[in-house]
């Protein structure tokens, strides 16, 4: 089963004891067939798309490396010649920068590790037990998932405000952790429903207790599902602007995404530097998914797939 | 099954904590919601903590609107949109996937990656900046084609049309990636002796597609739908930067007339009123998928 | 029963998520409560940090409280002062647009200032401008710390290049010079003058110029639209075809940020800009400076005269709930004084002072682009002074407005019928 965690470049595949083909037969038909019409028409399908995709986000870092006069053009240059860092330094430089950066950080960490670890011990319960109301809590927490956040920014503010939680990171973290969990609850679930039962219980009979058959048999087994729901929750914390600004009063207890807006003035807009702090604030997002994007890949049909 | 042997609370243990959560901070606010939409709660309430019940009248403020039908007709067809584009396109992009070799697929995938994982309020300022009259690098690009005449001082937010066209691909952007990556981890999941059991049978392409392919997804097919259909409904930071709602409204969507009821007249009970509406709206929408999913059985 | 150790740890998580939830309420409690300490939220742009500085050293200097300044930006600015201003702790100084107070005011969120108005004048005559928006049913609830208006800006060197010589005393001037610019530069992203459609601040200029009005109010204190109006009428059509005639088509549904019109100023792409300040084009440009001029906009129905225009500005409230009251008061009066003002406000940021004693003994201590602001500031407008009021710039339909009219989606007749209805619901609607 291990092999459901191995990186590869092939599809990911299947750990599903059903029908399982051998790990050779695994590649897609066609890569193996030589140069057709067909074959190139589709590679240039693949390039074009690839092209149309990136070129909003190659605009974006090739915006912030121009010194400031070349920003507007109305003849596109598309190169960032000359060169220059003097955006991003001036973002870097902008009051705040550290301390919403610091804040961001611990805040996501926080509501990644909370959200997964409260979402775990839910889908363990979900799909290994069977109780009154399973389904009803179901699609509670779907319904959940329903409610358009915006709308939810007052009557969250009055909660936090009598539950004294009002400009705290806990109070934030802990709304993140709500924000995300309905998403995060479903997809362990159904990512735990494709972990046979019956390797826990030979785990139990060899003594093992259920704690430590949850860190040595299922934690494994779910670590891309574990890595696809803290991508979801990484992202939300990281980006999450409107509660952030709502709920935090104090300058000192706010978030990156709050620092990005204050490029924005009355009397005008940095773009350079906008563009130059929302590429570094795009950063961690960026190298986080790369570094996990084969996994995340695998992570993603989740419980989705019940064959 | 392991639960014969448990304790019968261990259960509800496990859920404790994601209940406790999701009932302080999304369940105690969402009644809280429902609460605010009878009350005539404006600014005086949030500052003194005095509120007077209103009754229906917010609910009768909101019927009453000529707004209405507009904006749940415009939110509908934009959420169906939004969906439809998204699907297509990523099961598309999925499919392609599954015929690239490694390089490609890889480059696909990295495209797919850095999309997604750019923050919504940086893709719609980029958005705002690629389609800025005059120095917009699309309105250029599309000039130099030349197919439609000079655009470089066309300005998109101008009419509704063009500025919900801005908004979709904004939407269909970012969301892709998400269905095309989980829709591709779908389809590398089915087995490939099906479809050469199939090709043996004589099966075409098409038929395959229908036979095997589709019916394989179709769990992963509606996970992503409904995902998609409950994002897009409620899709607002896009909307709300590029268009802020206008021209003459012609991109109010339900939320984005949520909020500026509750933030812009300060009318929180009658904001309240619309989200509870558009929660409702969203119930009805997914009643099937709700509905399937309460009477099945163990799968679930 | 090894299930034991599963149910504890989740047992064990949700408790410490509640105690860490509750544990937290106590941290959370105000560190302000000590009594010598101040809070004080200004607006980011409106005093620079070398004037802030010497208003809290003056108020440092006369109170020895400390005080802490907390710049707020502007985007979402209102939804922020509402749930500050609905804590238990909030900030005890708020800076506000002067539109926004009565909104604020009305409501219950800031203190009555009204029994200290004599102290906080300290003899001098407040603009009506800035403190009219802060008086709500005969009550003081704010205190001015600047006033700002617009006027029109150009680029010298490209006027010259144009061969124009003097700025233009009257609007049948300016609209020849603007002619003669656009001969001169027939550069397809040139513009004679870039006047955002969006940008309502100008845009009401010439309604009030032709006599018109944004609303009055009855005797009962009802509220009505009057842009349906003849001389309404009139100034809007005036306006629109100015706008036309001499901006860019691509300016006529946007606002003045995007794009940005102080970069293109700075660029050297429009040669005239109608704005409230030099400061951020000297700040994108620092090499402009000798090259900018400036005048008062010409009325287009009163040869020379200016248009009446729009004072805008800020004011200093105090919060109701605020707990150090006395303390606030004393930095209202520290800022609004005429030290203060003559030495900061007017002499390193170069705004309007906040009385008709400092406009005139200010006037000396301004660099020459500064003359136009002050003049214009002579006949200025305010908008209606009702909470209501924030609600039509809140929810952008005033922008809209001028938008529809500009780009011609809607006739002037037309858009001044919709938008009258907004209006009479929007102004009687709030508080």
């Amino acid at each position: 089963m291990s092999n459901r965690v191995v990186l590869s470049d092939r599809p990911p595949r299947s750990d599903r004891p059903t029908p399982s083909p051998s790990p050779g037969g695994r590649r897609a038909p066609s890569s193996h067939r030589p140069a057709s019409p067909r074959r190139i028409l589709l590679n240039a399908a693949a390039v074009l798309f690839c092209l149309v995709w990136i070129f909003p986000v190659y605009w974006m870092v090739n915006t912030a490396f121009k010194p400031y006069g070349d920003i507007l053009r109305p003849t596109p240059h598309f190169l960032p010649v000359p060169f220059s860092l003097a955006n991003f330094t001036d973002a870097v430089s902008k009051p705040g920068f550290l301390t919403d950066l610091g804040n961001s950080l611990l805040l996501t960490l926080a509501v990644v590790l909370l959200a997964v670890g409260v979402a775990f011990f839910a889908a363990v319960g979900l799909t290994r037990f069977r109780f009154a109301g399973r389904r009803a809590y179901l699609v509670a927490v779907l319904v959940l998932q329903m409610v358009p956040l915006p709308a939810l920014v007052i009557p969250v503010f009055l909660s936090l405000k009598s539950a004294h939680l009002l400009n705290s990171l806990l109070g934030l973290a802990l709304t993140y952790v709500a924000v995300v969990l309905p998403f995060t609850i479903w997809t362990l679930r159904g990512f735990l429903h494709g972990i046979p039962v019956e390797l826990e219980e030979a785990a139990m009979v060899d003594g093992a207790n259920r704690m430590t058959v949850v860190r040595l048999v299922l934690l494994p087994l779910m670590a891309p599902g574990i890595i696809a729901t803290s991508v979801f929750a990484f992202i939300t914390a990281w980006n999450d602007y409107l509660f952030a600004d709502v709920l935090m009063k104090d300058q000192g207890h706010q978030t990156l995404p709050v620092w990005l807006v204050s490029f924005s003035t009355s009397t005008g807009t940095d773009y350079g530097g906008l563009i130059a702090a929302a590429t570094i604030s795009a950063l961690p997002v960026v190298v986080f998914f790369m570094l996990i994007q084969r996994r995340l890949v695998a992570g993603m049909t989740a419980g989705a797939v019940k064959d | 099954m392991a639960a014969t042997r448990e304790p019968r609370s261990l259960p509800y243990l496990l859920l404790l904590p994601a209940t406790a959560v999701l009932a302080l901070v999304l369940g105690y606010p969402l009644a809280r919601l429902g609460v605010i939409s009878f009350q005539d709660y404006g600014l005086r309430s949030l500052f003194t903590g005095r509120v007077g019940w209103a009754g229906p009248d917010n609910y009768l403020a909101v019927w009453r609107d000529p707004q209405l039908v507009p904006v749940l007709l415009r939110t509908a067809g934009f959420c169906a949109a939004l969906v439809l584009g998204t699907l297509a396109i990523g099961l598309v992009v999925a499919m392609m996937m599954m015929r690239l070799g490694p390089r490609l697929r890889r480059a696909v995938t990295l495209c797919l990656i850095a999309s997604w994982a750019m923050p919504p309020a940086a893709g719609t300022l980029v958005w705002q900046w690629l389609f800025q009259p005059v120095y917009g690098v699309a309105n250029w690009a599309l000039s130099r084609i030349g197919l439609f005449g000079d655009l470089t001082q066309h300005d998109w937010t101008t009419s509704p049309t063009s500025a919900f066209a801005l908004v979709w691909l904004l939407v269909v952007w970012q969301s892709v990636p998400f269905v095309a990556l989980t829709l591709y981890a779908g389809l590398s999941q089915i087995p490939r002796s099906y479809y050469e059991a199939a090709a043996l049978d004589g099966a075409g392409g098409w038929t395959a597609f229908r036979v095997i392919t589709l019916p394989f997804l179709r769990p992963i097919l509606a996970l992503v739908t409904i995902l998609s259909v409950i994002w897009d409904f409620n899709v607002f930071t896009q909307i709300w930067i590029l268009t802020q709602g206008g021209p003459n409204q012609g991109t109010t969507t339900l939320g984005i007339w949520s909020f500026t009821k509750a933030f812009s007249s300060n009318s929180f009970g009658q904001g309240a009123a619309v989200a509870v509406v558009s929660i409702l709206l969203l119930l009805v929408l997914t009643l099937y998928y709700l509905r399937r999913l309460l009477r099945s059985g163990e799968e679930l | 029963m090894r299930s034991r150790s599963l149910a504890a740890a989740a047992c064990g998580l949700s408790i410490a998520l509640l105690t860490a939830a509750c544990g937290s309420g106590g941290n959370a409690a105000p560190a302000s409560a000590s009594s010598k300490s101040l809070t004080v939220w200004l607006m980011d742009g409106d005093l620079t940090a070398d004037s802030v500085k010497a208003v809290n050293a003056a108020f440092e200097q006369a109170t020895g409280a400390k005080v802490t300044v907390q710049i707020q930006e502007w985007a979402d600015i209102n939804a922020r002062i509402s749930t500050a201003l609905a804590q238990d702790n909030p900030p005890d100084v708020i800076d506000l647009g002067n539109t926004d107070v009565p909104l604020f005011a009305a409501n219950g969120g800031l203190a009555d200032l009204t029994a200290d108005r004599a102290d906080l004048t300290a003899g001098q005559q407040w603009l009506p401008g800035l403190v009219d928006p802060a008086t709500v049913d005969g009550k003081l609830y704010a205190a001015p710390l600047f006033a700002g208006n617009r006027a029109v800006v150009y680029n010298k060197a490209l006027w010259a290049k144009a061969g124009i010589t003097a700025p233009p005393t009257t609007f049948a001037e300016f609209t020849q010079d603007l002619d003669a610019l656009k001969a001169s530069n027939p550069a397809p992203n040139f513009s004679a003058i870039y006047l955002p459609g969006q940008y309502w601040f100008a845009a009401l200029q010439f309604i009030w110029d032709a006599g018109g009005q944004l609303a009055t109010k009855d005797g009962s204190g009802k509220w009505t639209g009057q842009l349906e109006s003849a001389a309404a009428q009139r100034g809007l059509t005036a306006w629109k075809d100015f706008q036309n005639a001499y901006s860019p088509a691509a300016s006529r549904n946007v606002d003045i940020k995007n794009p940005d019109q102080d970069a293109m100023f700075a660029q050297g792409s429009a040669a005239t800009v109608v704005d409230s300040t030099v400061n951020t084009i000297l700040k994108d440009n620092p090499g402009m400076k000798d090259q900018i001029g400036t005048f008062a906009f010409p009325s287009v129905t009163q040869p020379g005269h200016s248009q009446p225009v729009f004072l805008g500005g800020s004011d200093l409230a105090v919060a109701a709930k605020s707990r150090n009251r006395q303390l606030a008061l004393a930095y209202l009066k520290t800022a609004a004084s005429p030290a203060i003002q003559t030495s900061a406000v007017v002499g390193t940021d170069h705004w309007t002072p906040v009385s008709t004693q400092l406009l005139d003994s200010a006037v000396s201590q301004l660099p020459p682009t500064s003359a136009a602001f002050l003049q214009a500031a002579h006949s200025s407008v305010g908008t209606p002074a009702t909470a209501g009021w924030a609600t039509v710039e809140s929810d952008l339909s005033i922008n809209q407005f001028f938008a529809d009219v500009a780009t011609g989606r809607k006739t002037p007749a037309q858009a001044a019928k919709d938008f009258d209805a907004h209006l009479d619901h929007a102004l009687n609607a709030a508080s």
